[in-house]
């Protein structure tokens, strides 16, 4: 990852001609060869940029109080951004090495957690069987037996979508054929239930449970009444 | 099945039965609205939680029974001309003719429609205007989100001659008594019925002057159901489980003071004020002697100040409130003047209208979580 922060004009020859004209600007040069130029506000969108595969040529350019000229080719279409450099302010490379990606489970996982550790939220009496419990089609999120010891697998999700009651269905009907667990209920827990999930899950038979987080993780809402 | 009704009548009876139709039927036949022509038609529609059912006089040449889509009726009927209906059955279809307007509709296997609900045994009746009235002042204060059921019901207890209903949704309650008369004495029962559909019920229910209540079915019949009819409609909710909060306890049982201020000018100040106020943020009222000052917006934003006309019983004294959740408040109180009981700035506050005479107990009391001011 390449920062560079550059007095520059910035020309896009291509399917459109874009003009960026001079000011101090934040050019990203990628390692995978992209290369984006951003202005001082907003969180997504450069003002221009290229795509890889595309390579950089830089070049000495003396001209109207130019210092460099830096040529960006996209290695398919030959569309070209070419930056026009008066003075860099600031030019530093740091290896970042392989990103993890983006964690989105984080609250699902959290959720799981807590439920099994909170399993009365679901009904007193409730007995926690176990988290993440082994099927041939993979792992349930909790295993759990009611107040009348009969057997309630939970799938949890954050947004309850009708993939999530197909995915509960599955289970049970899995679930069900072990003569040791079956009658096997099933409750769809999630922090918000689609009102189409809510549906399917009526029809088969499918508690849903809202799950409150704060609550769960023993946040305390203020100014209550109780 | 062949029959003829006048227009008005038809519209009204569909248009209520309709509304109990579900909006996501899981099976198609929930989404037929049920006509069955006798002595009188009939109506019906059925979501296993709510049932409703309303007969209307008719001129029947041939009895039967039907099932139709319920939302394409329902469309038809409100934008008849106005001439009188005649609907007739040929086949598996439904035909219905309005003056020169001639619809025919298809009709779905009546024999795959559900059977309502029973009636759970009558308990009573009392005043429709009333519990309207009742309801509505009550259910502004129920829950709105599942995440816990019981708050979004209303909580009916029956003792003897008193009903009282209430509801909260953690930052407000509102508690209503009302009178009505039991079929027994000694009735007693309590129920949690869910807002919506209780609000409604009884605004639907209006058109006869008594509604009659019908619950406290055990085992069989009825069972978790309660039931309402009135002026030739009826219909049967099911209940919700769990127990309700014990909110008597949380009502006050003495106050420091409190402070009267008229109802209208008090809601258009605060609807005034709250203009400046963010989201989620109060508006600070400051009661002193024969005046309250409204306040809204901090710091580095939009501020408003406006000054009213104010009773106050006890010593001066500054309090935050969510201005929705008081504007709720003030419009259910039903008075035009409104009373705030306090004891501190932190502990919840009780909104009346004024008692008519003194040492008289408001039948209404919305009880509002004060908003707990920084710095």
């Amino acid at each position: 990852m390449r920062l560079v922060i550059a007095k520059c004009s910035v020309d896009y020859a291509g399917r459109l001609t874009a003009h960026l004209p001079m000011a101090p600007r934040l050019v990203l040069i990628k390692s995978d060869g992209s290369v984006s130029i951003h202005a001082d506000d907003r969180a997504f969108k450069p003002l221009n940029w290229m795509n890889p595969p595309c390579t950089v040529r830089e070049e000495a350019f003396e001209e109207n109080g130019a210092i460099a000229r830096w040529t960006v080719t996209h290695g398919k279409s030959g569309e070209q951004l070419i930056l026009t450099i008066n003075e860099i302010l600031h030019d530093v490379s740091y290896e970042l090495g392989v990103d993890p990606g983006l964690q989105k489970d984080g609250v699902e996982a959290h959720l799981q957690e807590l439920l099994a550790e909170h399993i009365t939220t679901l009904g007193d009496g409730w007995s926690l069987v176990r988290r993440e419990y082994p099927t041939a089609i993979g792992p349930v999120d909790i295993l759990c037996r009611d107040h009348t010891r009969g057997t309630v697998a939970v799938e949890i999700k954050r947004r309850g979508d009708i993939d999530g009651v197909e995915q509960l269905t599955r289970y049970l009907e899995l679930l069900n054929r072990d003569p040791l667990l079956a009658p096997v209920r099933g409750i769809f827990a999630a922090q918000e239930i689609k009102p189409q999930a809510k549906v399917l899950a009526n029809d088969r038979g499918i508690d849903c449970v809202t799950l409150d987080y704060d609550a769960l993780r023993g946040i305390e809402r203020d100014g209550t009444l109780f | 099945m062949k029959f003829r009704i006048d227009r008005d009548a038809l519209a009204d009876a569909v248009a209520w039965t309709a509304r109990s139709l579900p909006a996501r039927p899981p099976v198609p036949v929930l989404a037929g609205m049920h006509l069955e022509a006798g002595d009188r038609l009939k109506l019906s529609a059925f979501d296993y939680e709510v049932s409703a059912q309303v007969s209307a006089d008719i001129d029947v040449e041939e009895p039967g029974t039907a099932l139709v889509s319920g939302r394409l009726l329902s469309e038809i009927c409100r934008s008849l001309p106005p001439h009188p209906v005649e609907l007739t059955t040929d086949g598996a279809k439904v035909m219905l003719s309005c003056g020169s307007a001639k619809f025919t509709l298809m009709t779905m296997p009546v024999e795959d429609y559900p059977s309502l609900p029973a009636m759970p045994p009558p308990a009573g009746s009392v005043g429709s205007d009333e519990f309207a009235a009742a309801v509505s002042q009550v259910a502004i204060a129920a829950g709105r989100d599942d995440t816990i059921p019981m708050l979004t019901g209303v909580r009916v207890e029956i003792e003897g001659e008193t009903v009282t209903l209430a509801s909260t949704d953690r930052y407000r309650l509102a508690v209503r008594e009302l009178h009505w008369k039991p079929e027994r004495p000694d009735f007693s029962a309590v129920a949690l019925v869910p807002a919506k559909t209780l609000a409604d019920t009884a605004k639907s229910l209006t058109s006869g002057a008594e509604l009659a209540i019908a619950l406290g079915g055990v085992g069989g019949a009825g069972d978790g159901m309660i039931g309402f009819e009135g002026g030739g409609r009826r219909t049967t909710s099911r209940l919700l489980d769990g127990d309700f909060v014990k909110y008597r306890s949380l009502l006050p049982s003495e106050y420091a003071g409190y402070a009267e201020v008229q109802t209208s000018a008090f809601v258009e100040a605060v609807k005034r004020v709250s203009l400046v106020a963010e989201r989620n943020t109060p508006v600070r009222l400051s009661f002193s002697q024969g005046e309250v000052v409204l306040e809204a917006g901090t710091g580095d934003e939009a501020q408003a100040v406006e000054a009213l006309e104010a009773t106050l019983e006890g010593d001066d004294i500054t309090i935050a409130f969510n201005p929705g959740f008081l504007l709720d408040g003030l419009g259910a109180i039903g008075s035009d003047i409104a009373r705030l009981s306090f004891t501190t700035p932190t502990k919840p506050a009780v909104l009346t209208g004024k008692p008519a005479g003194d040492g008289a107990n408001p039948n209404y009391r919305y009880l509002i979580m004060p908003v707990r001011l920084s710095g």
